[in-house]
């Protein structure tokens, strides 16, 4: 979440909101990064074992991604509203699982959800943390679609840069010795 | 009963532990990187030139989301458009090594790393794949395992 890091809750489930899939748009995204058959072709799609055409998992992973960044949005707006400074998110490292569980076919409508299952100091990137996120996604028939466990960074607000690092930081601002200094690291 | 769309493709039993596909190459255009992030990531720094150098990216780079995706994309033209593949079950330790910035072309290898007969549906098999793809500088940018069911020639184990 939009948080500072020191502020996330573990183990909060955060509501996403839903999204409903169309068969073109289906067939759009597969067109672009998933052209297999099932994903592409309604009527050949009926051949497949799933009776007809459904969307790949990367869509309806892309749109639970989408759907996570719809509500770190909306709570930078909320604390912005109650005059607090949001905090800040950054890109991902990686994806530790993903499990896709039932099929998506056009007209179903996904419900996503977000839980914080653990967080700790990057050690790699100062002023850093990361969050370890379970993201689920279930359909209008309570069936559950994917299960992923997602890892994200977010930005430390208390966090105090050691001396010796503020000096490289200052380094790095002199023309030629910055860039010896950042060919290193 | 056999399926007309995929009677002709590779099946099963016809991959091998070990074996390597080659991807061969895409080129990630700004336009495409804009055009994904509107969609399905649009945090400044996949979106604005100016706000993904300060980030932590250094520069305007594609949604590890897409950069997934293109990956998946050369598999399935090189591979398993090619095999009567039945779906994805999902994958495991994606790693976003390095941002893919514009103008980065990116390629690489999967490795066909196990194979193995479905427990509870005889007539699948589930081939389990390494990605390791890299960029122009042969830098790693995306590693991966993904597990995708096929459909087998015989739905029993020969004995």
């Amino acid at each position: 979440m939009t948080r500072w890091f020191e502020d996330i809750t573990i183990d909060e489930d955060f509501p996403l909101g839903s999204h409903t899939f169309s068969a073109e748009e289906i067939i759009r995204f597969a067109t672009l990064y998933d052209p297999q058959y099932f994903h592409v072709d309604p009527e050949l799609a009926k051949q497949s074992h799933f009776g007809g055409l459904i969307a790949s998992g990367w869509h309806t992973v892309s749109v639970g991604h989408r759907k996570m960044v719809d509500a770190l949005f909306a709570e930078e707006d909320r604390l912005r509203g109650l005059g607090q400074e949001p905090g800040v998110s950054g890109p991902s490292p990686g994806v530790n699982s993903m499990e896709f569980k039932a099929p998506v076919r056009p007209g179903d409508t996904v419900t996503y959800t977000l839980t914080v299952t653990g967080k700790r100091a990057s050690n790699s990137i100062p002023g850093w943390g990361l969050l370890f996120n379970r993201l689920v996604a279930i359909n209008q028939h309570g069936e559950m679609v994917y299960k992923s466990d997602l890892v994200g960074f977010s930005k430390l607000r208390d966090y105090q840069m050691p001396a010796k690092l503020r000096v490289l930081l200052a380094l790095t601002k002199v023309p030629v010795l910055g860039k010896l200094i950042s060919r290193r690291s | 009963m056999t399926n007309p769309v995929t009677h002709d493709r590779r099946h099963f039993e016809d991959l091998a532990v070990g074996e390597v596909i080659d991807l061969g190459h895409t080129t990630v255009s700004k336009d495409m990187i804009i055009t994904f992030a509107r969609e399905f990531d649009p945090f400044p720094f996949h979106l604005d030139e100016e706000a993904a150098k300060t980030s932590l990216l250094g520069g305007l780079a594609s949604s590890g989301w897409q950069t997934g995706g293109l990956s998946l994309k050369m598999l399935v033209d090189s591979f398993l458009s090619k095999i009567a593949s039945c779906g994805g079950l999902g994958f495991n330790d994606l790693k976003w090594k390095t941002p893919v910035m514009v103008g980065d072309t990116i390629g690489g290898t999967v490795t066909i790393a196990e194979l193995r007969r479905s427990s509870s549906h005889p007539q699948w098999g589930i081939v389990t794949m390494d990605f390791d793809v890299r960029n122009q500088k042969d830098k790693p940018v995306m590693t991966m395992r993904l597990a995708n069911l096929v459909e087998c020639r015989q739905a029993e184990v020969p004995a």
